[in-house]
């Protein structure tokens, strides 16, 4: 059901189109490590203000010469911290500056180990057991407030060192999140890129019979879900190995022993991760398939909307579409609940489980043997355990978000996998319009052969007509000729070349097609004739239009030949859309046209203005008709008729009519059968 | 900034029982949570000042494992409710999309592209989930935690610097006001951007054989490089607000501490705050960074789901513009189809598309539409399915009632609608043909089948009635689906049948066969029947001729054919060519025949 190999791929190919962003990614890792540095580095400016400015203080003073650098005034006689003092200076008159409760004193002497004495206004001091009981003011705060006053330059530098760590971490965060963004994106747009390329090389068979929503939902949803992988999955994943890297190192320094106890989480997370893969890879693919089956039946519904109206069929439609929301739902549902019982649940199971350890073992140590570590390292492990699980919860956390990029990653790789032929554009000659079917079979599925040896030539300028049947092959036949399929058997030649020597893009170049439906893109009317295409000029544009008769029959259109077509043509009507579609192949002026009942929605008037055209455009074109109406093909060189794939009967109308089979079968009846029951 | 909460209301009181366990036990954990430092913490007390014993090594351990087992039930319990919440709305709202197209007529797909609407249902939805789940956990999380902080700061330090070190808090709620308001408007750029490529896609799949027939493939792909380049920007637009989040927030928290940290500085030197009090005091204004950030994460996504739910309530919002009266007026039968002066114009035509229609259809009766390309056919045929609102001047009615006063319901159930291009579903031809009623059995599906010609087709199918067709199926001939949509209508046996040109694209023999069939069964139920063939219409009891959206010509075949005009010509076209093959006097017999 799973893939294992295309599993294994996919690590490998979303690391490979992450190099196509891997100047920025590199650059976002830098910033991302530069940041956490800055904003680590806030605390330690933070500690250095009270140690050394604010603790800094209360320390021995020595007298030096009035109003020196950074002295200060007491009792007439200036004095400066010691270690402010340079280094080869003489040492006079200590004072010492100690802090006893919220009381300060500016002692005589060097004074080390001071508390409270017993009385107020008395300290004592305490020196290697011996202690001694000293009078002494407390500081007013005026004269505390001089001994900070040297300070304040300080805690002002300093503070403007966390500023600019502060402002140094802010840049490098947004410069790392913007760059991580931008490289997704442009993931992203690579990606999206290279499917919808690969759109273009698939085979039309692709596309028989999977519908159209679930290739939008590959390109698009899918791509979009593999966002979350290159902007939080990878940044985090990153940043947490690097953390966990770091506590393991300081663990190790610490005590090998601790380090080596904490080194059993590795193995744990590892299978964690590995058997979240095995639980959830499945739900995941699912998920990922009724996500683009409800993208499917939106887009069939939404087109068939007023036949399921007319049919009254909107409750039964509405339940069906509730049943695969409902399974989407429950997939979720099931993910969810893998979801809640790992994630930082569990990853709190195992941080509360490795405290119960250290209690239970060192607990127990501590009553029967000698401690191992003294209890300063035990506080330090502890503290490390507990910082080391914020990495592991930040990756456990992204597991949901790595295995659906991972689900969706398969969808598209599956997609860019399919075999394909790399479209070849650049012009040939015209061809001359000789076209020659020789002895061709084909079938589309491999099993009902569709067309059985069939085999004519037309030479260039002529015109061929193919009838029979619904489903006798006559679309089949141009299908080939266009290569949209190739045939199993026989040969297909243009000017005498096997036609699967020349590329299909190459070979369309000189071809043109009105389809059997229509289809006109979002646009103008102009525009979906010439598709945009620069070789199709204006003025042609027009011509076409107007072979075809659209200039009578659109002329009501307010904005002409620019007026906008919605999706579909829906605001045309059918014939109009034909018209439009027809005027497309003409515009295009192939060496071959191929008119597949391209008349089928038009009134028999406009065709008739249409026939009079083309009976100067056919001129040194060699042209195939398909068309129902016997009238409008007539005139045909060659009219082959098709039955169950098989060419029963051909000629000129006049010799098929003179034969007296099937054609003159068809063609009476259409002349004779109405009005009331037929021939 | 929380607008995207009210708005959601309805769904937080459905769902309320479940929120109110989600937060509860979100709250309540915050509590058990701070126990274990605390257990490991006495834990090493004790060994430190050796009195541990065996007995309050158990009551430790013990106590660890109680909350293990609490923690992870009521974590399991609040995440799964929470984000079940999320998942929930999610599977609501596109219930009610889906619901909302149904109800829906052409025009509001002319104005609301498919692939733009299928970006809704899905991508839309992910980010306004994503509010009733990760969002309200962010909610909760940066406001109990922030509170926890600054009340534990107060209490602790005094309340002076901790309101001093609060200065930058409105300038954090300015900021993320500003960038909450500039990401909602680039996001909604951004997610109409999504819509847009995901409609350039699926324009290009369904049009694929036009691409590939034109070879216009790079074309495509250079449009669609456009197209993803305009995504590309969108989105980075959205990354420049977005990477602000946290630098701003970590800069002003930072320029915070900084604040506490002087003025605290200065309080210690003025001897008014110990230096364990102002370490104390930085340690919680460190703490509080976390809460703010997912403050701004809080409101970043807020403000994306509020731009996709504004998206969502757009299409929601849209009113059907055809609705049932509040009254209807019961009629049992389609007696009489009548148009009465009816003038109707597309709601984007600037012209009328019928004018001025005057015609009766009595039940039983068979009416022939034809004329030119664009001539009214189907727009006078489509009046009865009520697709637009009912038409200002001139009036339809059915058995003397007005149509828009008849309930849709009752209305649809009339009908058989075989549309000009015939739309077959992704589903077996057996559920396509039984499309309209659902419990038909396999003979009466046959029948259908039969009635349109298809029989001699199916048995070249794979799968017979079984086979797949539609847009997974295989692929038809354009005749063929014209003629499984004609069987799909003929099978819940109409009261009206509309058949728009309906067999364009079969042959004159099968076209024969089918017109006599239908003839056959229709004895007494009413039949529209729009066609390019002149002799599809011959049999009818009517024959109207459009143009330019009025009658031009109109009564039985014998009558159109003595006046000459169009219909009389196009007849003869049609059949010019069968006077050379035959000989005269077969003309001659037929003309009889006819007359
Ligand atoms: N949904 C629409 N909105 C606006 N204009 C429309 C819409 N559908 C059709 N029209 C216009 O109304 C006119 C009549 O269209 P209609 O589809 O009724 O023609 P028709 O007679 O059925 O043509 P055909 O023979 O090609 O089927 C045409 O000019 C067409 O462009
Ligand atoms: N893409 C396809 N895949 C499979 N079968 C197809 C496809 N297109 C047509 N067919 C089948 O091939 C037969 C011939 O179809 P076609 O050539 O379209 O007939 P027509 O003569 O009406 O143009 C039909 O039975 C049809 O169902
Ligand atoms: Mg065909
Ligand atoms: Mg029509």
């Amino acid at each position: 059901m799973i893939d294992l190999n295309a599993e294994k791929q996919v690590n490998k190919r979303l690391v490979e189109y992450a190099a196509h962003a891997k100047g920025a990614i590199a650059l976002a890792i830098v910033m991302l490590v530069l940041a956490v540095a800055a904003q680590l580095a806030g605390p330690f400016v933070a500690k250095a203000i009270i140690n050394r400015h604010i603790m800094g203080i209360q320390q021995v003073w020595y007298e030096v010469t009035p109003r020196a650098g950074g002295a200060v005034e007491w009792e007439g006689k200036w004095y400066v911290r010691a270690d402010r003092m340079p280094a080869q200076s003489k040492r006079l008159n200590p004072h010492t500056l100690v802090a006893v409760g919220t009381r300060t004193y500016f002692l005589d002497g060097v004074v080390s180990h001071v508390a409270r004495g017993n009385e107020a206004g008395q300290i004592r001091e305490q020196e290697g057991g011996r202690s001694q009981l000293i009078t002494a003011r407390p500081l007013t705060r005026q004269q505390l407030f001089s001994f900070y006053r040297p300070e304040i330059p300080g805690v002002i530098r300093l503070a403007l060192v966390y500023f600019g760590l502060l402002a140094g971490a802010a840049i490098f965060l947004y410069g790392q999140q913007y760059l991580l963004q931008v490289s997704a994106n442009r993931i992203l747009q690579r990606m999206r890129k290279d499917v919808f390329h690969q759109i273009h090389r698939l085979p039309i068979r692709y596309f028989d019979n999977l519908p159209a929503g679930k290739v939008v939902s590959r390109i698009t949803n899918d791509t979009e879900a593999i966002r979350d992988f290159y902007v939080n999955v990878l940044a985090n994943v990153l940043s947490s190995i690097a953390t966990m890297v770091g506590i393991y190192v300081a663990l190790f320094i610490l005590n090998v022993w601790l380090g080596l106890m904490a080194s059993i989480l590795i193995p744990i997370l590892i299978v964690w991760i590995w058997l979240y893969r095995r639980a959830t890879v499945s739900v995941n693919v699912r998920i990922r398939a009724l996500l683009s089956e409800i993208n499917a039946m939106l887009n069939e519904t939404i087109q068939g909307v007023p036949i399921i109206r007319a049919f009254h069929r909107e409750q039964r439609t509405q339940a069906e579409f509730d049943e695969l929301n409902q399974a989407y739902y429950d997939g979720q549902t099931r993910l969810l609940r893998v979801n809640s019982a790992t994630g930082f649940n569990l990853a709190g199971v195992f941080r509360n489980s490795f405290f119960i350890a250290v209690i239970a073992i060192f607990g127990w140590r501590s009553m029967h043997l000698e401690s191992l570590v003294s209890f300063g390292v035990l506080y330090a492990f502890v503290d490390y355990l507990n910082r080391l699980f914020q990495p592991v919860t930040q990756v456990v956390n992204q597991l949901a978000n790595l295995e659906q990029a991972r689900a969706s990653a398969v969808r598209v790789f599956e997609l860019l996998d399919e075999p394909g032929v790399d479209p070849v554009f650049g012009s040939i000659p015209r061809f001359c319009g000789e076209v020659e079917f020789d002895h061709v079979t084909f079938s589309y599925d491999g099993e009902h052969n569709v067309l059985k040896n069939v085999s004519f030539r037309a030479q260039p300028g002529q015109t061929v007509a193919l009838v029979g049947h619904t489903g006798s092959g006559k679309s089949s036949i141009i299908n080939l000729l266009f290569r949209f399929y190739d045939p199993q058997g026989g040969q297909i030649r243009i000017d005498g070349v096997d036609i699967r020597t020349i590329a299909p893009q190459q070979l369309r170049q000189h071809l043109g097609i009105v389809l059997q439906d229509p289809y006109l893109f979002t646009g103008t009317v102009a525009w979906n004739v010439s598709l945009g295409d620069e070789r199709v000029s204006r003025a042609r544009v027009e011509q076409a239009l107007r072979d075809v008769g659209a200039d009578r029959l659109l002329a009501h259109l307010p904005n002409g030949w620019d007026e906008p077509v919605l999706e579909g043509g829906s605001t045309l009507s059918a014939g109009e859309r034909q018209l439009i579609s027809f005027a497309r192949a003409l515009a295009f002026d192939p060496a071959i046209l191929v008119l597949d009942e391209a008349t089928a929605s038009i009134d028999s008037e406009t065709e008739r203005l249409i026939q009079d055209a083309l009976s100067v455009l056919k001129r040194g074109r060699t042209t195939f008709i398909i068309a129902h109406r016997l009238s409008t093909i007539r005139d045909a060189d060659l009219i082959l008729v098709l039955d169950a794939g098989e060419i029963v009967e051909r000629g000129t109308h006049d010799e098929l009519i003179r034969l007296g089979g099937k054609y003159r079968q068809m063609y009476e009846l259409q002349t004779n059968m109405a009005p009331a029951s037929g021939a | 900034m929380f607008q995207v909460l009210w708005k959601l209301r309805w769904f937080f009181w459905q769902q309320r029982k479940r929120y109110a366990i989600a937060v509860g036990l979100l709250l309540f954990l915050n509590f058990v949570e701070v126990a274990p430092p605390d257990i490991v913490g006495r834990a090493i007390d004790l060994m430190n000042q050796r009195g541990m014993t065996a007995g309050t090594l158990w009551d430790l351990v013990g106590a660890l494992a109680l909350v293990i087992v609490i923690s992870y039930t009521c974590g399991f319990t609040w995440q799964y409710q929470l984000y079940g919440g999320a998942r929930v709305l999610e599977l609501s709202l596109r219930k009610r999309l889906m619901r909302h197209f149904l109800q829906m007529t052409p025009r509001f797909f002319e104005q609301n592209r498919t692939g733009d609407l299928m970006a809704r249902s899905t991508n839309d939805l992910n980010a306004v989930s994503q509010t009733a789940g990760f969002g309200i956990l962010t909610l909760i999380d940066s406001t109990t935690y922030s509170a926890t902080i600054l009340v534990t700061m107060g209490s602790l330090d005094g309340w002076r610097l901790t309101l001093l070190s609060l200065v930058p808090m409105p300038f954090i709620a300015l900021a993320m006001t500003k960038y909450g308001k500039m990401l909602h408007e680039r996001f909604t750029l951004a997610q109409d951007a999504f819509g847009d490529m995901n409609d350039r896609v699926l324009e290009t799949i369904a049009g694929i054989r036009v691409v590939r027939a034109y070879a216009q493939e790079k074309h495509e792909e250079e449009r669609f490089a456009a197209t993803m380049a305009d995504v590309y920007r969108k989105n980075i637009a959205v990354a420049r607000i977005d990477a602000l989040f946290d630098p701003t927030i970590s800069m002003l928290v930072g320029i915070t501490y900084l604040i506490g940290l002087g003025y605290g500085t200065y309080l210690v030197f003025q001897s008014q705050l110990t230096i364990g009090q102002l370490t104390s005091f930085n340690v919680y204004l460190g703490m509080l960074i976390w809460p703010m950030l997912a403050f701004g994460q809080l409101i970043n996504i807020m403000q994306r789901g509020n731009a996709s739910l504004d998206r969502v309530n757009e299409t929601l919002a849209y009113k059907p513009d055809v609705v049932d009266p509040p009254t209807t007026v019961a009629v049992d039968r389609p007696e009489e189809i009548r148009f009465e002066h009816l003038t109707f114009r597309y709601p984007t035509s600037d012209r009328d598309n019928l004018s001025d229609i005057e015609l009766v259809i009595r039940r039983g009766e068979t009416l022939g539409i034809v004329g030119r390309t664009g001539s009214g056919k189907s727009t006078l045929l489509r009046q009865l399915l009520r697709e637009y609102p009912p038409s200002q001047t001139g009036a339809l009615t059915i058995g003397g009632v007005r149509i828009e006063q008849i309930a849709m319901d009752i209305v649809h159930g009339w009908l058989g609608y075989v549309p000009q291009n015939p739309m077959l579903f992704s589903r077996s031809v057996r559920d396509n043909v039984r499309f309209g009623r659902h419990d038909a059995t396999d003979a009466e599906v046959l029948e259908a089948l039969r009635l349109a010609d298809f029989v001699k087709d199916l048995e070249r199918l794979p799968n017979g009635l079984d086979t797949l067709v539609g847009e997974r199926g295989i692929s038809l001939s354009g005749g063929q689906k014209q003629r499984i949509a004609l069987a799909r209508a003929l099978l819940v046996d109409p009261e009206i049948l509309i058949l728009d040109d309906a067999m364009s694209a079969v042959d004159a023999r099968t076209e024969a066969h089918i017109i006599e069939s239908i003839r056959s069964v229709r004895q007494g139920r009413t039949t529209l029947i729009a066609s390019h063939r002149m002799s599809a219409v011959a049999h009818a009891d009517w024959i109207v001729v459009m143009d330019d959206g009025r009658i031009a010509e109109e009564g039985t075949f014998a009558d159109l054919m003595a006046q000459g005009g169009w219909y009389a010509q196009q007849y003869e076209r049609q059949q010019a060519y069968g006077e050379e093959a035959l000989d005269d006097s077969d003309a001659i017999a037929l003309a009889e025949e006819r007359g």
